[in-house]
């Protein structure tokens, strides 16, 4: 390594003493997949986070199935009044029904937050690995351009971009929050995979997939992107957290989404402010968020195991 | 190592430049009427309006208008906001708070998640493990507009154990809450972090060997695992930083700092486009300062990694 | 040990930070070394030059520094205060203003005629770009001191100089006497000068003649019964003491700290821990608390504030005037006021405030009462829209009261409605500007001075200041100015509330609320009372000793 602006690892931080382990490859030559699914399959953790993660996107994809109230049909006369039979969550400032609100709100919670966070995986992941592998003045370019994204304030750059993204007024604004999440909050994706790519490139195994003629594209994606990715995911399981409660802000600065769209984003920030009173309508969509990030997380957690030979 | 400072330093300069370009064309593509805008609800006069714009030239071309501000720049004048204060004074004013606020939430967030991360992780599983993850998520999930009032209401006028609101000049205590609100969000990641880089590491070779050669295992874990496992949270907290700085808008605002976060927001709802780019110059420059120190840290951190 | 170096590095650059953010603390206390004064919550101003001050936050430090020509009674007339007398001729054309000797400015200067004929010069002249020079379009030669827009095909250029530096209207008699000739007749001009941009500067706020100094707007001089201590510290507060023998009405505290909050939570946070003395509003949210947090130091008072929707005029399916009538019909005003603003408005029922002479209940009739049936019926006899829209701006709070008139429209009307919102005002005027379909626009006014003319003029007047939804008539217009050209104030009174009538026929806008004052505070403070202006009685506030 000449160029200087590059980190030269002589040695993952994983790996510690040099000592044989790499890439645990037995003689019977098996799939990464393959062995990944081998292990899921017996953990419970996984099975667990699965039906959690259907149950949502079953929600999301047919609320209908779990309610049959109108969570647009809301009267004042109903103003923060309790649980009951025909209202499981109560009622909210406005008099709508808490359960049906938050059963509807999956819908746009789970588009923005899932699809904004692929974006900034593909983008993040393109750009750490490109930066972190090829080094040199592409490595400059590409840092410095994460500093330039780091130091536009997040404010500035979702407003813009939303407003440019929504310029149609009769969209609800779902794909403007999308976009406009997905490219401001790639860039620690960025920066993590660059740095975890730099560790582990110079291990032995890159070196003798290097020297057996290996392509840059077959050494990344083969070699050197399973034994990064650790970090990475456990990234990406959170940035799907921050980016649901990201759009609830956008939402709260009026360049989120439109009109009458549900999300729980917009029924936590506007529960918040009655919460002395009425803490319900902050409660239950708060929970079902957080039990959302936390599926995600533990599939993340438990397909990083999985895939990470380190871990076996 | 020299060079390599040199070099990096060169670039500052360019991503410097590129910066502010890229800021100011966003507020001006943001930019429809900061005349009506700054005037709120109340009209404006046909002859106000014409003095305004021509005091601020704002009918000028957007490449036109940021050659005024960079050639101020460069002879030291940072320009006026559209209310006729110094952008200079301003500066002044907000930035000293705004750095403490920000150093003691990342004092917090690295003490709360890497301790908490690394027990974490060796109960992998247990008691400990679970509730820090489950607390973890219910942070992630609310928004910050929900969990600052949240924390105002609790800690500021309930129990009243800080003071609801701090000042410019405001001392470490009245700080406090808000620099652990801020915090909160960082934690979650660094935690994580801190948390999976141990487990990786726990099943190292070193640790066997260490723990084979006799070495207790709290010194293993605290001194041989840990310093393996800092480097990826190091790169966090250099993001973060910055994060937290911009990020105070709305903590600043709940709080009622007037700090950079409260003026970058006020600018941007007023269009003001010297004063968001005066603002963000210097967060700029303090990003690259920190990301130079975060990658020579890397080096400190681990002695195989080394700069040619 | 090689891992111990970054460990003692952490805990010693943990320690540098710690010290880092400590240092500058302390010394906070000082301003509320007297214990006789009393801190009291705004917003940071936009300018404290009086000509340039519009809003509430500025308005009310001024009011503190400042000693104004007339302030309004009990009733809302104008009483002399620093002007000894001010009267019109019999074309209410010319008006003499006598001011009271004896006066002086904070640096000692006595205050005199010019210091006002500077002042309002300087207010007037089209360049200076001052937030209030609408207010002097009244006085004669006016238009003189405009300049036009010289921007045409070629792009932007420099705009030649106006016709003219100094109000032909002006004319100094004496020292302590001045001459304002206007326009056009104004039986009520003497109600305008209680408004901030009538204040006098002294001859120090000029660095030379019709320039003001560099950094006078950060310790500015008035001639009130307070003056600044130290700088307006930006953001953070403004420090007034007590003037040594003030000749005017003396208030009872020694001092007042103006504390500046970016947000009204905030604010009452502070209130509630005892930090702040008065806040003037209370966030609605905190509204169902505050009896429970303040007692008896939760209270409300009237102001002028008015809250409506209007319809743009160029959107035609808005045009027929059953549509506008079965809409506001169908709004239940009273449940909003109750439920969401808890009792802190009240349904509006006329055009005007309450608070002006001339106001009368009702004038917006059976239009304004809700009644869903017959709502529903007009609406599908004049076929109204299948989709009703309501824009508004998202930092002002609206959020909660659009989107509940929208659930009663729905509910009454049988369509759908929907709350649109905007980042600011602004972005709404812009929308408007272009002509997009917004549907119905959020508006709210706040007067000026106590004159039914201050709602009619500027809110349904052709090419009124704030008539953003371009209503138009032309015998509205003409009743309108006929009063305020009438000889006295009732003859005005009565061609205002003539064109009011026409208001209640045409339907331009829908009546929704009127405002009061709710105000808290310490129990540190007593006397405490919030005019029609939301600003504090600063001669009435006493300490509690």
């Amino acid at each position: 390594m000449s160029d200087p602006t590059s980190i030269t690892a002589v040695e993952a931080p994983g790996a510690g003493v040099p000592a044989p382990t790499g890439p645990v490859k037995t003689d019977k030559p098996r799939s990464l997949a393959g062995d990944a699914w081998n292990d899921l399959r017996k953990r419970p953790v996984f099975w667990i986070s699965i039906v959690l993660v259907a149950v949502i996107l079953l929600m999301a994809a047919w609320p209908t199935l779990f309610t049959s109230i109108d969570p647009r049909a809301c009267t004042l006369a109903n103003q923060h009044k309790g649980p009951s039979g025909s209202a499981y969550f109560g009622y909210d400032f406005q008099g709508c029904d808490v359960y049906a609100k938050t059963i509807y709100g999956a819908q746009n919670s789970i588009i923005v937050g899932a699809l904004s966070t692929l974006l900034s995986g593909v983008i993040g992941l393109v750009f750490g690995l490109a930066a972190g592998y090829y080094g040199g003045w592409l490595d400059a370019v590409l840092s410095r351009g994460i500093d330039i994204m780091l130091g536009i304030p997040f404010l500035l750059g979702a407003i813009v971009l939303s407003s440019r993204l929504a310029a149609d007024p009769n969209s609800d604004g779902v794909l403007a929050v999308t976009m406009t999440l997905g490219l401001l909050t790639w860039t620690s994706a960025a920066r993590v995979m660059r740095s975890a790519v730099i560790s582990s490139k110079n291990q032995d195994y890159v070196a003798a997939g290097r020297m057996l003629g290996a392509t840059p594209a077959r050494l990344m994606l083969r070699h050197i992107l399973p034994n990064s990715i650790a970090s990475f995911i456990v990234i990406l399981t959170i940035l799907l957290g921050t980016n649901i409660a990201s759009e609830a802000t956008l939402s709260f600065l009026g360049v989120g989404l439109k009109g009458d769209a549900i999300s729980w984003g917009i029924s936590i920030s506007e529960a918040s402010r009655y919460a002395r009173v009425a803490p319900g309508p902050l409660v239950y969509p708060s929970l079902f968020l957080a039990a959302t990030v936390l599926a995600f997380i533990m599939l993340g957690d438990a397909i990083r195991d999985a895939f990470d030979p380190k871990l076996r | 190592m020299f060079r390599y400072i040199v070099r990096r330093l060169l670039q500052m300069v360019l991503t410097f430049f590129g910066a502010t370009f890229v800021v100011f064309a966003l507020t001006f593509a943001n930019q429809d009427d900061p005349l009506q805008a700054l005037a709120g609800e109340r009209p404006i006069t046909e002859s106000q309006r014409l003095a305004l714009t021509e005091r601020y030239h704002l009918d000028e071309p957007f490449l036109t208008q940021y050659w005024y501000y960079m050639k101020g720049l460069l002879t030291g004048d940072l320009g006026t906001s559209l209310t006729g204060q110094k952008i200079g004074d301003m500066l002044v004013n907000a930035w000293p708070v705004t750095m403490r606020l920000a150093l003691i939430a990342i004092v917090l967030a690295v003490v709360i998640s890497v301790t908490a991360g690394v027990y974490s992780a060796i109960r992998r599983g247990g008691a400990f493990d679970n509730i820090t993850l489950f607390l973890t998520l219910v942070l992630l999930a609310m928004p910050i507009v929900v969990l600052a009032p949240m924390a105002q209401l609790l800690f500021g006028i309930q129990l009243g154990w800080f003071p609801p609101t701090a000042t410019r000049d405001a001392s470490l205590y009245a700080l406090f809450l808000p620099a652990l609100v801020l915090a909160t969000l960082a934690i979650a990641t660094e935690l994580r972090v801190t948390r999976t880089s141990v487990v990786e590491n726990l099943r190292a070779d070193y640790v066997r060997t260490a723990r084979a050669k006799g070495l207790t295992g709290r010194r293993v874990i605290w001194v041989h695992v840990l310093r393996n496992s800092l480097i990826p949270v190091v790169t966090l907290i250099g993001v973060d930083l910055g994060g937290l700085m911009s990020g105070a808008i709305v903590t600043e605002k709940i709080f009622n700092i007037p700090g950079v976060g409260f003026n970058i927001a006020r600018a941007i709802s007023t269009e003001d486009g010297p004063l968001v780019v005066g603002f963000v110059s210097i967060l700029v420059i303090i990003f690259l300062v920190v990301n130079l120190v975060v990658d020579l840290l890397y080096a400190a951190l681990d002695p195989r990694i080394r700069y040619e | 040990m090689p891992g111990k170096s970054p460990w003692k590095m952490a805990v010693g650059a943990t320690a540098i930070a710690l010290l880092a953010a400590g240092c500058g603390s302390g010394g906070s206390d000082d301003s509320a070394a007297s214990s006789n004064t009393a801190i009291i919550g705004i917003g940071e101003p936009q300018h404290l030059i009086p000509s340039n001050t519009t809003e509430s936050n500025g308005a009310e430090v001024l009011s503190s520094l400042f000693y104004p020509l007339v302030d309004f009674d009990d009733k809302n007339n104008p009483t002399e205060v620093a002007a000894e007398s001010i009267t019109a001729d019999a074309t209410n054309k010319v008006w003499t203003v006598k001011l009271k000797s004896g006066f002086t400015f904070h640096n000692g200067e006595p205050v005199i005629a010019d210091n006002y004929i500077d002042a309002w010069n300087y207010a007037a002249y089209g360049p200076n770009g001052q937030g209030g020079s609408y207010f002097f379009t009244r006085i004669a030669g006016f238009d003189d001191l405009q300049s036009e827009d010289p921007d045409g095909e070629e792009g932007p250029q420099k705009a030649p100089e106006p016709k003219a530096k100094k109000l032909t209207g002006l004319k100094k008699v004496d020292d302590t006497t001045f001459t304002v000739s206007l326009s056009a007749p104004f039986a009520s001009f003497k109600s305008l000068l209680g408004y901030t941009v009538f204040y006098p500067l002294p001859k120090a706020a000029f660095s030379s003649d019709g320039v003001i100094a560099d950094g006078f707007e950060d310790s500015i001089i008035g001639n009130g019964p307070f003056k600044l201590k130290g700088k307006w510290e930006h953001d953070a507060q403004i420090v007034v003491e007590k003037v040594t023998d003030f000749k005017g009405q003396i208030p009872k505290v020694d001092g007042i700290t103006w504390k500046i909050y970016q947000d009204d939570q905030a604010q009452y946070a502070d209130l509630v821990a005892g930090n702040l003395d008065v806040q003037t509003t209370i966030p609605i949210e905190s509204l169902a608390s505050a009896s429970a947090d303040l007692g008896d130091r939760f209270q409300k008072s009237p102001n002028s504030v008015f809250q409506f929707v209007g319809f743009p005029t160029f959107l035609k399916e808005y045009q027929n005037v059953d549509v506008r009538k079965a809409i506001s019909m169908a709004i239940n005003r009273q449940e909003i006021t109750d439920q969401i603003f808890l009792g802190s408005q009240t349904p509006a029922t006329s055009f005007v405030s309450p608070v002006v002479a001339g106001y009368r209940e009702n004038t917006c009739g059976a239009n304004c009462e809700y009644n869903p049936t017959e709502a529903k019926k007009l609406y599908t006899a004049a076929k109204g829209p299948a989709e009703i829209k309501i824009t508004y701006n998202v930092d002002g709070g609206h959020k909660a009261w659009v989107d509940a008139t929208c659930n009663q429209i729905k509910a009454s009307l049988g369509v759908n409605c929907t709350g649109q919102g905007e980042q600011k005002f602004a972005d709404l005027l812009t929308k408007v500007e272009k002509k997009e379909n917004v549907g119905l626009i959020r508006l709210g006014w706040i007067m000026d001075y106590p004159l039914m003319e201050n709602y009619l003029g500027p809110l349904y007047g052709t090419g009124g200041s704030s008539n953003y939804y371009g209503y138009s008539n032309t015998a509205f217009d003409a009743l309108v100015k006929e009063g305020s050209e009438a000889a006295t104030p009732e003859e005005a009174i009565a061609k205002w509330q003539a064109a009011e009538d026409i208001l209640a026929k045409d339907m331009p806008v829908i009546p929704l609320r009127v405002g009061q004052n709710v105000f808290g505070f310490s129990e540190k403070v007593t006397n405490v009372t919030v005019d029609l202006f939301q600003k504090v009685d600063i001669y009435a506030i006493e300490v509690v000793s």
